[in-house]
């Protein structure tokens, strides 16, 4: 992938927050206004029956008060530590193997395509196999998570450790520089721009098989709400559950690859 | 006087497999204090002679010393400055001059001063806090030449360090590193196709022929400096190695056509014992095809 189709992508992912002037970065909000006023509109007027589309109004006011839960709050925590471990272990095993293979092109014709290959298969597919062996809990969706977030790190890695000039390991090379902070100090901020593309699509990735498990196996967390008020007719606490997820990504989405995003622009 | 760099019947062969000679025992010496400029064909191999001088690259025989002292990697008094630059992007201009001083473990404040030093010899002071995105090619290259001289080498190796700038701003920066070298009295070696900057530069110009590179005439240069590029010697000279160069590219033509026949002539022959198969005759065909374009 090139760095301007992946910039592209990072840019479609977080709806443009990073881009524009004040006021253009807020855009955004209308479109939703637009949306929840047509919702409550709907449900109102008697359009959708309440027991299928709760009013946006209603939604909002469960979605306060559930936020004030300790409960609510631990699942959707339960949920993310999950993405996190998972997300973490993706992370240290993509990245060195996506250096080395980035790097040594015999080690990246051995091991690129079975990667690939993996990659194909729909990681939900695995899940029974892993809830079998290692039961429905946190480890099984813990693994999940890292397989899902494993593909897109490997891929742009090892394709921003090749697109490293050659020259620039050169300049290591010249300036005496140990193995070790040639790697920290030149190869890290060179593929940088790349793996923050990785580790956002790995994040996103991650969310959703998180969830999926969490309905399928009814592992504690936040899936797992949804999945059983929405079965048990309250509708309004589903919804609440949406809105925390999505309050918890657009956060991290700032305040995590926002700032390093920012550090990248700066240079890159 | 003993040699300050000595290269002693240096070749270099590439890839086991198909055996690509590169360079065939490539012998001459660099006094301290000198300025040696090494022109070729294009492709003959200049660049990866001055990859072994500056210990990247390994020859297949033969060694290079500096001060009587095989090279067998980098050493910290021999300096690089790149085609591309090879400033790194996410650093500022300041923290650029200061990697290699990094790399020395010195501590911040020293390699602050040294930096902010270098930086105003090449004229580049204010620009510190600067990224080189924003800075033109032959800024760029400043940075490079003060990140070269920071770390205090006595011998700067430099790779087409001109030919990536646009010709007014090249032609500023030939005049500083001339400067710099009068100034410093470090050793240089500049690798380039340009053969009028070679001869400005240099108090001898090393010919090499096409590959695999040999030495094909060593010419000093007793010019006064600065020097004038219209002046009769000058021309004179450039007229000389424009002539030896010409004369290399004609051979490798010559030779490459007469091996390309010969080769044709084989498959051809090849062809003829064994018409039936055929499969051969489509690969001989295949080759003879590759042949004729190259």
């Amino acid at each position: 992938m090139s760095v301007e189709k992946e910039k592209a992508l990072t840019l479609s992912l977080t709806g443009g927050f990073l881009t524009g002037d004040r006021f253009s970065s807020y855009l955004w909000i209308f479109p939703l206004l637009v949306g929840f006023s047509i919702w409550e509109a709907v449900t109102r007027s008697g359009l959708v029956p309440s027991s299928r589309l709760p009013t946006f109004s209603s939604v909002l006011v469960v979605f306060f008060m559930s936020i004030q839960s300790e409960s609510f709050l631990l699942r959707i925590g339960h949920s993310f530590l999950n993405l996190a471990c998972g997300l973490f272990l993706a992370f240290s095993l993509a990245l060195p193997l996506a250096f080395v293979a980035g790097s040594r092109n015999r080690f990246d014709l051995t091991l690129t395509p079975i990667v690939m290959l993996f990659g194909a298969l729909p990681d939900l597919s695995f899940l029974p196999l892993l809830v079998l062996w290692f039961g429905a809990g946190n480890l099984a969706a813990i693994i999940m998570a890292s397989l899902a977030g494993f593909f897109p790190i490997y891929f742009t890695v090892r394709q921003g450790t090749k697109n490293i000039p050659r020259e620039l390991f050169d300049v290591t090379a010249i300036f005496k520089s140990d193995r070790l902070s040639t790697f920290t100090k030149m190869v890290l901020p060179a593929i940088s721009p790349h793996l923050f593309s990785g580790l956002r699509l790995a994040y996103d990735f991650a969310w959703e098989i998180i969830i999926a498990i969490e309905i399928a196996t009814r592992v504690a967390g936040i899936g797992n709400f949804i999945d059983g008020n929405v079965a048990s007719g309250s509708l309004q606490n589903g919804f609440a559950a949406i809105f925390a997820i999505a309050i918890v990504a657009i956060i991290v989405d700032r305040a995590f690859f926002g700032t390093l995003e920012a550090w990248t622009r700066k240079w890159a | 006087m003993d040699n300050h760099v000595e290269l002693d019947n240096v070749s270099k062969f590439y890839d086991a497999g198909r055996r690509l000679h590169a360079l065939h025992q490539v012998s001459f010496g660099v006094e301290e204090g000198e300025f040696v400029s090494i022109v070729g064909p294009s492709g003959c191999g200049k660049s990866t002679l001055l990859k072994i001088i500056a210990g990247l690259d390994k020859p297949t025989s033969g060694q290079v010393r500096f001060r009587g002292g095989a090279i067998c990697g980098p050493h910290s008094k021999i300096s690089l400055v790149f085609q591309a630059f090879g400033l790194f992007p996410w650093r500022t201009v300041l923290e650029n001059v200061e990697y290699g001083l990094e790399m020395q473990k010195m501590s911040k404040e020293e390699r602050r001063q040294l930096a902010e030093d270098y930086l105003g010899m090449v004229g580049l002071a204010g620009y510190e806090h600067m990224y080189p995105k924003q800075l033109s090619g032959g800024m760029r290259q400043r940075v490079g030449i003060a990140r070269a001289l920071a770390v205090e080498p006595e011998v700067i190796l430099m790779d087409e360090a001109f030919s990536a700038i646009d010709e007014v701003t090249a032609e500023v920066l030939r005049d500083e590193v001339a400067e710099i070298h009068r100034k410093t009295g470090k050793t240089f070696v500049l690798v380039t196709h340009n053969l009028s900057e070679a001869i400005e530069l240099a108090d001898k110009v090393v010919v090499l022929s096409s590959r695999p590179a040999k030495v094909k005439k060593i010419m000093p240069i007793s010019l006064d400096r600065p020097r004038d590029r219209t002046h009769t010697m000058f021309v004179h000279m450039h007229r000389d190695i424009l002539h030896l160069l010409k004369e290399e590219l004609e051979n490798t033509f010559i030779r490459h056509r007469l091996k390309g026949i010969s080769e044709l002539q084989s498959i051809h022959d090849m062809e003829k014992g064994d018409n039936r198969d055929n499969q051969s005759a489509e690969k001989n065909q295949q080759r003879k095809n590759a042949v004729i374009t190259t």
